[in-house]
C-alpha cells in the first residue's frame, strides 16, 4: 500500500474545534477571540507556507525532531569564573607525583618516570582489598584532590528545576535535599545544576576538555535522541501538547560537511525503557513539559551504556522553521550516572551481555588518567552533592540535578517500518 | 509522392492536413500541433503505410546492453570490470549516437579489460564446470573438439547468429595457440574467448540484409539482424535461444511467428529493462555522471541522493507504464512515486522503510506532480549552486516535446543571472527579466523561461520552496498558449500538449532503429502516433506496434546491403555444421 501524504491542518482544526467546544465559556468573548486569533494565526501560517505540505515542520498537529547537538549545561571556564579556588582536580598519577615517593629522581628518564608514575597511580586506584576502585568506588575514601564548585554565586547554564530558589531561604522542594542553587548566566536565581558543581573543577569539563564533546558520537551514529510533538494547534501558544522522548534506532543523517540534516526519517526505539511522553505547553514560543522519566542510549569504547534522567523536563524555544533550542533538565540516579560518566561498570556488548571486565576496567581507569580525575573522587562527590530523590530510610539523596543544552531540528519520527515493509520494491538491475 | 503531398495526404482530418501543410512549409510547427493531429477521433482502421525503412546500420552496444548481454549469457554474477566510454548523444538520443560514433584507443582498452574479467570468471577453476560443455581429454596436447563445443555453445549467443564453420575453427585455433603459449587448455580457451569478445562482431550490431524481398518489395533485414533489433529493442539484451531458433526456422518472416516472439519478449522480465533503457536515454541520464551540487548550499545532496533520484524516476516510469499499463501522458500529472530515506530528506516526506524503496504519493496541492517535478529532473537541469529556469525550460522543450532550442550566442553577458544572492533582484524571474533586455537573448528565453519559471518553487536540488532571498516566488508561466501559475498547471499543460505523445513516439522509434527519422517516414510516424492514441497512449502497445511493423525491418532504397553473412549464406554454413 502506498503511503498517502495529506496536507496538514485538518486534524489540527478538528482538534481546535473540539477543544473550543470543550471550553466551558459560552458568551465568553475573550475565549472566542482567543480561538479566533488562533484560527487567524493558523491560516496566516498556512498562507505563508508555514503549513505547506512540503514546507512545514508541523503536519496534522504533529512534529518530529532529532537532536542535532547536546552538551552538559555547565558554565564558563573556572579560570574565568573563579569557581575553583583550590585548583583543578587531579588524576591518580598526578596525585602520586605530589608524594615524596612520586617525585622525580635525579637522572630518571622521562620514560622511566612515566612508568613509575603509572604504577604509583595504579596503586592509588586500588583498594585495600586489591579492588579496582573505578569498578568499586564505594571501597575507596573521598578524594581530597577531587575539587568541586562550592561557591553559591557562580553562574551556570540551566533552569530552575525544583521551583525553589535556595537564596530565598525557602524550604527545599519536595523530593529534594537541601542544596545551594547556582545563578543563571543572566543572573536569574534558583538554577539547579549540582552536576556542574561536581565536575566544574575537572579540566576535562572546561571548554577545551574532552568530556563535553560526547555529541561527536551521536554524529557518528552510535546513538541519538528523538523528540515528538502531538496536538500542536499553534506553534507559538498552545496550552496542551504531548511531547515524546525517544532513543533513536537509526544513525543520524549528516551532510557531506557533517552537519545534521533536517527532515530525515528515524525509527524510534521500540524498547519501552527508551520511550517516554510528557504533557507540555507552548507559551510565547517557549516549549515546556511536565516532568517525566527518560532514558537514552550511549556508548563508550563500543560498550553500550544508558543515560537516564528522572523527572526530566524540556524547556526550549521553538522557532518558526522548527528548531528547538534549550534545556533538558532533571535528576540523574547517582549509581547510573557514575556508570555512565566514570565507571562504566554496567557497560554491555552489542549482544546485550556485560562487557568483559578488562574493557570496563581499562576504560574507566584510562578515562580517569586522561581526563584528570579519580573514580573515588567523582563517586563520593556525586553523593556529596546529590539533591534529588531522598532515600526514605536514610534521607540521603540518590540522584543529582543535571542539565543538558540541546538543539533539535525537524525530522520524521516513525514507530515502525512494518507498513512500508509490506510494499517493498524490487529494483531492476541493468 | 512529394513530401508536401504526403503532408497533406487524404485519409486524415482537414485540421491535420492544414496543420501539417503549415508545419511542412515551416510557417509554424506549433499550429500543426494545436490543430489536434494525433488527438482527434479514432480512425476506423489504422493501416501501416507502405514501409520506407532506413539504411543498414552498425551500432555499438551500449554499456547497459553489454552488461545485460554478458549477464544473460553467463549469469549476473560474472563481473564486467571496465569503465566504458560515455556514449555520444546524436539527434537527442544516445541510441542514435551508437551508430554514429567511433571507438577511442581507451575504449578498446576497456573492452579488452572487460573481456578479460569475463573470461577469467567464466573459465576460473571454481566456475568452469558450470560453463564447459565437455571435459578436455587428458593426455592430449590440446582437445580441439572440446574447444569447438565451447564456441558452438556460446558463439551464437555472443555474435547473435549461428557460428560459421570457419569462425569456429578460427577461435579453436586461437585457443590452441593460447594453450601452446600459456601451457593450459583453459588459459588457451580464455585467450580465444577474449578475442571473440573484443571482435567487432560482438561489440557492434552489424546489420545485414536478406538477399531478396518477397514479391519484389523493399528488402529487409535478414533473420538474425531482425532478431537482434527485436531483442535489443524489447529486452535491451542479446537474442535468447528461443529467438535465435525462431530466426533460424524462418519464423520471423511470418507475421504470426514475429508476433509470437514479440509478445513473448514483451512478457519477459527483460522488457522492463528495455523500457528503462529507453527512458534513461530520453531523459539524458548520462548527465548524472557529472551531477554536482555545492554542499554548503544543498547539504542534503550526495552521491546516494543522486543515484536514488535517478532510480526514483525509472521506478515511477516502470510502475506506471508497465505494471499499471498507464497512459504515458499521465506521467506528467501523477503524484505516485517511490522514495528512499535519502530522498525523503529532500522531499521533506517521511520514509518508514529503513533500507530500500517504498511506494508513496506526493501530497495533493504540495507542488509535486509529474516526473518533471522529481528531483532527478530538477537537479539535473540546474546549476551546482542555483536553480535554472532556462535550463529547465530548455530540457522540457527538448526532452519531452522534441523541440530544439538554439544554443546561446557566444558573447552573452551572464553576470546578472549568475548572481543568485542579488538583493535588488531576489528571484530568478527578476534576474532573467533583466537579462532578457539584451535583444540577442530575448528570443530564446521567451521559449524557455515561461516554462522554467513555473518550476522555480523548486531550488537547485529540487527541494520545495516558496521564497527566494526572502521574496515570494511567482511561479506563473505558459506553454505554447496555455497559461498557468503553479507547477500543477504546467503538469496539466504537458499532459495535454499534442507534442507530448508525438515526441515520445518519435523518440521511441528512433531509439528502436538507431537513427533519425526521414521525411518519407512521416506517414509511418503518423500511423504510430494514431495507433498510440487509439491504444490509450500505452507504451508497451506502442513498442509492440513498432516491433510488428514492416517499417521496423525494411531497408530503404538508399541502404547498401552487404552480401556477406546473408541469412542464406548463414543457413548454408549452419547446415554444414549441424
Amino acid at each position: 500500500m502506498p503511503i498517502n501524504f495529506t496536507v496538514s491542518g485538518t486534524r489540527s482544526r478538528e482538534r481546535l474545534r473540539s477543544r473550543r467546544q470543550q471550553t466551558p465559556c459560552p458568551g465568553n468573548r475573550d475565549g472566542y477571540h482567543h480561538a479566533l486569533l488562533r484560527w487567524v494565526a493558523l491560516l496566516s501560517l498556512g498562507a505563508s507556507g508555514g503549513l505547506h505540505a512540503d514546507d512545514s515542520f508541523v503536519r496534522d498537529g504533529e512534529a518530529g525532531f532529532v537532536l542535532s547537538h547536546i552538551e552538559y549545561a555547565l558554565s564558563q571556564d573556572a579560570q574565568e569564573t573563579g569557581a575553583c579556588p583550590e585548583g583543578m582536580s587531579s588524576s591518580v598519577s598526578e596525585i602520586f607525583s605530589r608524594t615524596p615517593a612520586g617525585r622525580r629522581r635525579n637522572g630518571e628518564s622521562d620514560a622511566d618516570y612515566a612508568q613509575r608514575l603509572g604504577k604509583g597511580g595504579k596503586a592509588l586506584a586500588t583498594g585495600p582489598g586489591g579492588e579496582d576502585l573505578c569498578q568499586h568506588p564505594e571501597a575507596g575514601k573521598p578524594d581530597p584532590y577531587f575539587h568541586t564548585v562550592e561557591q553559591a554565586n557562580i553562574p551556570a547554564f540551566g533552569i530552575d528545576i525544583d521551583g525553589v530558589a535556595s537564596s530565598t531561604g525557602a524550604a527545599p522542594a519536595p523530593n529534594t535535599c537541601p542544596h545551594d542553587d547556582l545563578i543563571g548566566m543572566n543572573g536569574e536565581p534558583g538554577i539547579d545544576n549540582q552536576f556542574f558543581r561536581v565536575v566544574g573543577c575537572n579540566r576535562s569539563f572546561q571548554s577545551t576538555g574532552q568530556s563535553n564533546t560526547f555529541a561527536t558520537e551521536m554524529l557518528t551514529g552510535s546513538w541519538g535522541i528523538l523528540l515528538t510533538l502531538a496536538g500542536v494547534d499553534d506553534i507559538y501558544n498552545d496550552d496542551s501538547i504531548e511531547v515524546g522522548f525517544y532513543s533513536n534506532a537509526d544513525p543520524i543523517k549528516l551532510s557531506p560537511t557533517r552537519v545534521p540534516l533536517a527532515y530525515a526519517t528515524y525509527l524510534s526505539d521500540p524498547d519501552p525503557r527508551f520511550r517516554a511522553t510528557a504533557h507540555g505547553r507552548i507559551t510565547n514560543g517557549v516549549l515546556t513539559t511536565d516532568p517525566t522519566d527518560v532514558r537514552f542510549h550511549y556508548t563508550v569504547n563500543s560498550m553500550l551504556l544508558e543515560r537516564p534522567l528522572r523527572r526530566a523536563r524540556l524547556q526550549a524555544t521553538l522557532s518558526n522553521d522548527g528548531e528547538i533550542e534549550g534545556y533538558l533538565a532533571g535528576y540523574a540516579p547517582l549509581e547510573e550516572l557514575y556508570d555512565l560518566k566514570f565507571g562504566f561498570r554496567n557497560g554491555k556488548t552489542s549482544a546485550g551481555e556485560l562487557a568483559p571486565l578488562h574493557l570496563r576496567s581499562l576504560s574507566s581507569n584510562g578515562a580517569a588518567f586522561v581526563l584528570g580525575h579519580t573514580c573515588t573522587g567523582a563517586y563520593h562527590a556525586l553523593y556529596a552533592h546529590a539533591d534529588g530523590d531522598p532515600d526514605p530510610q536514610t534521607g540521603k539523596c540518590t540522584s543529582i540535578s543535571m542539565q543538558y543544552r540541546v538543539r533539535a531540528i525537524p525530522a520524521f519520527v516513525v514507530d515502525s517500518e512494518a507498513n512500508a515493509a509490506q510494499a517493498k520494491v524490487t529494483v531492476v538491475s541493468e | 509522392m512529394k513530401a508536401w503531398e504526403k503532408a497533406t495526404a487524404p485519409g486524415t482530418s482537414w485540421r491535420c492536413r492544414v496543420g501539417r501543410f503549415l508545419a511542412f512549409t515551416g510557417i509554424c510547427l506549433f499550429f500543426a500541433q494545436a490543430a489536434g493531429c494525433g488527438d482527434g477521433r479514432p480512425h476506423e482502421s489504422i493501416v501501416e503505410p507502405q514501409p520506407v525503412g532506413g539504411p543498414l546500420l552498425v551500432r555499438r552496444l551500449t554499456e547497459s546492453q553489454y552488461r545485460a548481454t554478458v549477464a544473460d549469457i553467463f549469469g549476473p554474477d560474472i563481473p564486467v570490470a571496465a569503465r566504458f566510454e560515455r556514449g555520444i548523444r546524436a539527434e537527442g538520443l544516445q541510441a542514435i549516437g551508437t551508430s554514429e560514433s567511433g571507438m577511442s584507443p581507451f575504449g578498446v582498452e576497456q573492452y579488452d579489460a572487460a573481456a578479460q574479467s569475463i573470461a577469467d570468471a567464466v573459465l576460473s577453476e571454481g566456475r568452469r564446470d558450470q560453463y564447459m560443455p565437455c571435459i578436455p581429454a587428458a593426455g592430449v596436447a590440446f582437445d580441439a573438439q572440446c574447444a569447438a563445443l565451447f564456441f558452438d555453445r556460446y558463439g551464437p549467443r555472443l555474435l547473435r547468429r549461428p557460428m560459421l564453420t570457419g569462425e569456429v575453427d578460427r577461435y579453436v585455433n586461437l585457443a590452441e595457440q593460447g594453450n601452446a603459449r600459456l601451457g593450459s587448455f583453459y588459459e588457451g580457451l580464455k585467450f580465444a574467448l577474449i578475442g571473440l569478445m573484443v571482435s567487432p562482431e560482438f561489440l557492434l550490431r552489424i546489420e545485414n540484409a536478406a538477399p531478396t524481398s518477397e514479391n519484389g518489395g523493399p528488402r529487409q533485414l535478414d533473420a538474425y539482424s531482425m532478431a537482434t533489433r527485436l531483442s535489443y529493442f524489447l529486452t535491451n539484451s542479446t537474442p535468447d535461444q528461443a529467438l535465435l531458433e525462431a530466426a533460424i526456422a524462418g519464423d520471423l518472416a511470418t507475421q504470426e511467428g514475429l508476433a509470437r516472439q514479440v509478445d513473448r519478449l514483451i512478457a519477459s522480465p527483460g522488457f522492463e529493462k528495455a523500457v528503462r533503457a529507453f527512458f534513461e536515454d530520453m531523459l539524458e541520464f548520462e548527465l548524472f555522471d557529472d551531477l554536482a551540487k555545492d554542499p554548503l548550499i544543498y547539504p542534503a545532496f550526495n552521491s546516494d541522493v543522486a543515484a536514488d533520484a535517478r532510480e526514483q524516476m525509472l521506478l515511477t516510469i516502470s510502475d506506471h507504464l508497465i505494471k499499471q499499463d498507464g497512459d504515458y501522458r499521465d506521467l506528467f500529472t501523477t503524484r505516485n512515486t517511490y522514495l528512499t530515506r535519502d530522498l525523503g530528506i529532500v522531499y521533506r516526506l517521511p520514509v518508514a522503510t529503513r533500507k530500500g524503496w517504498e511506494p508513496a504519493v506526493f501530497p495533493e496541492g504540495g507542488g509535486r506532480q509529474g516526473i518533471h517535478t522529481d528531483i532527478g529532473f530538477l537537479a539535473l537541469h540546474s546549476h551546482p549552486g542555483r536553480s535554472s529556469p532556462t535550463l529547465r525550460g530548455k530540457a522540457v522543450r527538448e526532452v519531452f516535446l522534441c523541440q530544439e532550442v538554439p544554443d546561446p550566442p557566444a558573447n552573452v553577458n551572464f553576470s546578472v543571472v549568475q548572481d543568485p544572492s542579488s538583493t535588488n533582484m531576489p528571484t530568478a524571474r527578476d534576474r532573467l527579466d533583466a537579462h532578457r533586455t539584451e535583444p540577442s537573448c530575448a528570443g530564446c528565453h521567451k521559449i524557455m523561461d515561461p516554462l522554467g519559471l513555473t518550476l522555480e518553487n523548486f531550488d537547485g536540488l529540487g527541494a520545495y520552496r516558496t521564497r527566494e532571498n526572502g521574496a515570494v516566488i511567482d511561479a506563473s508561466g505558459s506553454l505554447d498558449g496555455t497559461e498557468f501559475d503553479t507547477p500543477q498547471g504546467l503538469a496539466q499543460a504537458l499532459h495535454d500538449h499534442p507534442e507530448t505523445p508525438r515526441c515520445l513516439v518519435e523518440k521511441m522509434y528512433r531509439f528502436a532503429v538507431g537513427r533519425d527519422t526521414v521525411w518519407d517516414e512521416r506517414a509511418y510516424m503518423d500511423y504510430l502516433i494514431e495507433t498510440f492514441r487509439t491504444n490509450g497512449y500505452r507504451v508497451p502497445a506502442l513498442m509492440r506496434t513498432i516491433a510488428l511493423s514492416k517499417n521496423f525491418f525494411v531497408i530503404s532504397a538508399e541502404g547498401t546491403p552487404r552480401d556477406e553473412f546473408t541469412s542464406t549464406g548463414l543457413q548454408a554454413q549452419e547446415g554444414g555444421r549441424s
